[in-house]
């Protein structure tokens, strides 16, 4: 059993989630982001933390995978301020829902004064309503901007344990999980993690408060990223408890303390219920089971 | 109008059959900040973390509870209620009835909803002031593609059935059709069966064969007022098929019809009739079949 605890599942096809489940991905969270295109309304973001509540996770719940999500307004579209304001008003909405596990992701991009000043807001918004907060750090001047993100978190009276930093890498992580913070690795190409490095940090580091994750969306990137990782580790040796808890059990942890997410609800989830499939333009048509073969000439009627 | 915050005691019993005293301590201090307030966000933030404390289980409903609910709601069929929805219920009918506030509050909870949420609000539907002001909302819900959803408003609702002109009623039976939805709950379909809807359950039909695909045996219940000679021909079809399912469906179609050179056919299978007669065979045994043999 694997959980991803950071994917944009929106950007992703049915084949991905068919893969990710037959992979042992049992549950995901998906973290409010940008989506490539800047938006200029506030109904789309309202449309799209909507669509994070709504019809991914009934989306998700068809391939038998949880799905959760976090709320927050990202830090790129926070340096349009007049729409930012909006969306901050927006946030008391959906903060309080079901399955909203986190506060997130949140954080800097460009370090701007406008970044920072919604950072602010939006981490006072997770201590008002008692979620943990997912932080996404920037990926120019690395190091500087994860750093500042844990000194405001401190200057806020955040408790670390209560804060995901994500996106770390060999020059962050000593210095986030010395102050107590859970560090999420992202393993996507180029830009990010490979697996390699991922097996060297969990055997540098060991696995506690370690998280590993695929952020993968519309860019080049792997859904299967969690499990490839595991397996990878499990071939260098790396014990089957630390895999565990680097790739289920800490994202668990972490974002059960938001006290909308819990084992049971993929451990005793009904089994694949027919009668929730739909039939029509939908992703399942009605009597069809998911295809779990790789593809073929021939289409299903 | 102002019976619906008086009526929301009706709920605060069902809750109070099952929930704890904790959860229950949280609502009443909910309800009355909404009531009092009349404050958009305390219904906003208190909707949403109902779910905190009551859980998606299905309630006692005592037969006094029943009784009393089936006093001011006729049609109510609460059986398919979950704790939470009740929950939900009781929040929102202790929002203030004016209009223009209520309207743009409620379509904001509409609009922002989570899958629980838009169930409990369209399953809610009757109990809501306003009614027929609602059909809209009603009718652009069945756009769904979530079952949960579109079950809330289609199915054990009593709303379709009584405020849906012809046209958008037809459309969401086609629509369950589609989706295999169970039709014996949609309410009042009996009543609401009509020579347009016969019609398009047979267009669907032809189609599926054509497809090389079965029909949902409960189709053929809109056609049975309508039968004619070519329903005849169709359901006499159905009796080809070899498949007892269907074959209960067509023989219970004919039986119903009113179509007297149709029944002729029936003599060939007496323990159709008898399991007709003897209440054995169903529309509701025949979508329940179906249903199980589907999961």
């Amino acid at each position: 059993m694997y959980i991803d605890p950071h994917i944009h599942v929106v950007s992703r096809t049915t084949d991905d989630y068919e893969a990710m489940r037959k992979a042992g991905i049992v549950a995901i969270i998906e973290p409010a982001f940008w989506l490539g295109q800047p938006r200029t309304e506030v109904g789309s973001f309202k449309d799209y933390f909507s669509t994070l509540v709504g019809w991914e996770r009934f989306r998700a719940s068809q391939f038998g995978i949880v799905h959760y999500c976090t709320m927050g307004l990202n830090s790129k579209e926070a340096n349009n301020i007049p729409l930012a304001e909006q969306v901050m008003e927006l946030l008391p909405l959906y903060v309080g829902k079901e399955g909203v596990v986190a506060i997130g992701e949140i954080g800097y991009d460009d370090q701007t004064e406008a970044e920072d000043r919604f950072y602010r807001l939006q981490l006072e918004l997770a201590k008002e309503v008692d979620l943990p907060v997912l932080i996404h750090t920037p990926h120019r001047d690395k190091r500087k901007g994860t750093i500042r993100s844990m000194d405001v978190a401190e200057e806020h009276g955040l408790d670390p344990k209560m804060v995901i930093v994500d996106h770390n890498n060999e020059e962050t992580v000593k210095e986030v999980l010395d102050r107590g913070y859970y560090a999420g690795f992202t393993i996507y190409p180029h830009t990010k993690m490979g697996s390699a490095r991922m097996v060297e940090i969990v055997k540098q580091y060991g696995p506690e408060r370690i998280i590993v994750n695929s952020a993968a969306d519309w860019g080049i990137s792997d859904p299967l990223a969690v499990p490839k990782t595991a397996d990878l580790m499990r071939k260098s040796g790396i014990p089957e408890e630390h895999v565990r808890l680097t790739t289920y059990q800490n994202a668990l942890t972490a974002f059960a303390q938001s006290g909308q997410m819990d084992e049971q609800d993929w451990l005793n989830a009904a089994p694949l219920d027919q009668t929730k499939k739909m039939s029509g333009n939908s992703v399942l048509r009605g009597g069809q089971t998911p295809r779990v073969e790789g593809s073929s000439d021939f289409v299903e009627n | 109008m102002e019976r619906a915050i008086e009526k929301s005691e009706l709920f605060y019993q069902l809750l109070a059959e099952d929930a704890d005293e904790k959860s229950l301590n949280w609502i009443r201090i909910q309800g009355e900040k909404i009531e009092k307030s009349g404050n958009s966000n305390s219904l906003f933030i208190s909707f949403s973390q109902a779910s905190r404390y009551f859980k998606k289980v299905s309630i006692s409903l005592s037969e006094d509870a029943e009784t009393k609910i089936h006093a001011n709601y006729a049609d109510l069929e609460l059986s398919y209620w979950n704790l939470l929805q009740i929950a939900r219920t009781y929040l929102v009918m202790k929002l203030p009835l004016e209009k223009e506030t209520w309207f743009k509050t409620i379509n904001q909870l509409f609009e922002t909803g989570d899958l629980y949420e838009q169930q409990a609000l369209f399953a809610a539907l009757p109990v809501l002031p306003f009614q027929s002001e609602l059909i809209p909302r009603a009718i652009d819900g069945l756009r769904t593609n979530i079952s949960l959803v579109f079950d809330a408003i289609a199915l054990n609702n009593p709303f379709p059935s009584i405020y849906f002109p012809e046209a958008n009623l037809n459309q969401m039976v086609l629509k369950a059709i589609f989706m295999q939805r169970p039709l014996y709950r949609i309410q009042n379909l009996e009543k609401r069966r009509n020579p347009a809807l016969a019609a398009i359950a047979r267009d669907f039909a032809h189609e599926r064969w054509a497809a090389g695909r079965d029909v949902m045996p409960e189709l053929w219940r809109l056609v049975a007022p309508f039968v004619d000679e070519s329903f005849q021909k169709d359901l006499e079809k159905v009796l080809a098929t070899e498949d007892t399912l269907q074959m209960k469906a067509a023989t219970l179609a004919i039986h119903e019809s009113d179509f007297e050179p149709g029944k002729k056919v029936l003599n060939k299978y007496p323990e159709m009739i008898q399991g007709i007669q003897n209440g054995q065979i169903s529309w509701e045994s025949i979508g329940l079949e179906f249903q199980r043999a589907r999961v």
